[in-house]
């Protein structure tokens, strides 16, 4: 039995074109795995469907045995976050945005550290930013990173990140990646991401190409 | 009350002028309500004209029945119009409205009647129909900004909204942003109206209370009790309102179900 295990995923686009049908994974912790594709193929409404965020026919979604659905989809998205492309921000400071999620009933047993969001801002060369700082005034590329960072602060069992590291110089990038790579290869741990650069994806563990039929390990 | 001033065709039609004016106004400045502003207005002789009929003949006959039908027929009323004119919608919203009027509405109107005033006999028409008539018309602008907000709030923001839900919120979490965002904004219009009343505006029912010839005391503790009861008809209208409406678009799955939200184009 595999760590994470869930699908089959089907979906659509807007005109009704078929993006890729009965799509499963089946993945085992202390890895990074990458999705990669062509533009527009769906790679991001996969990784919604994984994270259970879009409506669709019922799947299967099983992470170390244990089975979610209906009531118990928070639980699941709580285990297995989406970081999304667009770093979506709730109005309000870079603490609130890197807090918020300790303060939901599913982030209630844990705590949130002011000193391990310092280390990881700082790591994505964000550490001159003050904790105070509206997200309304940051750049493109520092939402972008403080998306990154509020991801791995929460340390879910499963992290699903989409274009993690796009739009960095390619310092930072090599840095955010280490991060995303360091968090990965723990026990009990898995990150599952989108990336178009080919020259990160083989610093990852496992490599998935999307097409029609489903994921194709490379 | 034979003091009172009646109002003939004559005075009608110097009043009928002014609209005119607003008409022409609109013309010259092309803000295109002209033709609006004229069904509007129309609307309101027609409907206030066939209101006067029936209060007549509801007056005359004292019947209980008749007069909750009348209630029951004002609160669906009340409904379209508080959905009518939105931009965004979705299936059922005309039920949840009316289902929040006819309860919130029908509950204080019920509490402010009976408690309050102590109508005798309960269903006495003139103090019923008209308490009644008033909770609803400010209800349902109370209603229909909530709702509007709402979804507003929905679309706009949804990815606000979906990023708590990707961090493992629950319905209750998720939807507590866009519920507060819009039963402040419902709430906007009677807290206006309770901070400005009495000095910047002798509110309606009181300004007709003295025009009828009623002590100004006596005119001014029957609009405190308006006040009072609009608002908390408004309050727990647009609690319910987004309660009800907020089930459409996201079940215990706290999925956000946007593809059931549907835009209308008006005009």
């Amino acid at each position: 039995m595999a760590f994470l295990e869930c699908g089959p995923f089907s979906a659509s686009d807007g005109e009704g074109r078929t993006l890729f049908t009965g799509v499963s994974l089946a993945l085992d912790d202390e890895m990074c795995a990458v999705i990669e594709g062509p533009s527009g193929g769906g790679k991001s409404t996969l990784l919604r469907h994984l994270t259970a965020l879009n409506h669709g026919p019922e799947s299967e979604r099983r992470l170390q045995g244990r089975s979610y659905e209906g009531a118990s989809l928070p639980d699941w998205r709580a285990a297995v976050t989406l970081v999304a492309q667009d770093a979506p921000m709730i109005q309000g400071t870079v603490e609130q945005n890197l807090r918020f999620p300790f303060d939901q009933r599913r982030g209630a047993e844990r705590r949130f550290e002011v000193e391990e969001a310092r280390r990881l801002l700082a790591a994505v060369d964000l550490g001159q930013i003050p904790l105070e700082r509206h997200v309304r005034t940051l750049s493109g590329g520092e939402r972008h990173r403080l998306g990154l960072v509020r991801g791995l602060l929460w340390n879910p069992p499963v992290l699903v990140a989409d274009e993690p590291v796009s739009g960095l110089d390619p310092e930072t990038e090599r840095h955010a990646f280490d991060l995303l790579l360091r968090f990965a290869r723990r026990p009990g741990h898995l990150a599952i991401c989108v990336l178009h650069d080919p020259r990160l994806a083989d610093r990852a563990d496992c490599r998935m190409r999307l097409n029609l039929d489903g994921l194709e390990r490379a | 009350m034979s003091d009172v001033i009646q109002l003939g065709p004559w005075q009608l039609a110097v009043a009928t002028l002014l609209v005119l004016a607003a008409g022409v106004i609109s013309a010259i400045l092309r803000l295109g309500v002209e033709r609006r502003l004229g069904i509007a207005a129309l609307r309101t002789v027609v409907q206030l004209g066939l209101l006067g009929l029936i209060l007549e003949r509801v007056f005359a006959v004292r019947n209980p029945v008749v007069v909750i039908a009348l209630l029951l027929v004002m609160t669906i009323f009340a409904a379209r119009e508080a959905v009518g004119r939105a931009t965004r919608c979705y299936r059922g919203i005309l039920a949840d409205a009316w289902l929040t009027m006819a309860v919130t509405c029908l509950s204080v109107g019920a509490v402010v009647t009976q408690a309050v005033v102590g109508v005798e006999p309960w269903y006495e028409p003139q103090y019923v129909i008209p308490l009644l008539g008033m909770i609803l018309g400010n209800s349902l602008t109370g209603i229909s900004l909530c709702l509007d907000r709402f979804l507003d709030h929905l679309q706009t923001r949804s990815s606000e909204i979906e990023l708590r839900i990707a961090f493992g919120a629950t319905r209750g979490e998720a939807l507590s942003e866009p519920l507060r965002d819009a039963v402040r904004t419902g709430m906007i219009p009677i807290i206006n109206a309770m901070a400005a009343a009495g000095i910047v505006s002798l509110p309606g029912m009181m300004t007709g209370q003295i025009l009828a010839g009623a002590p100004p005391l006596q005119a001014v503790a029957y609009q405190i009790v308006v006040m009072f009861m609009i608002a908390a008809a408004v309050t727990l209208g647009a609690m319910l309102v987004v309660l009800l409406a907020g089930r459409h678009f996201m079940g215990p799955d706290a999925t956000l179900r946007l593809d059931r939200l549907e835009t209308r184009n008006h005009r």
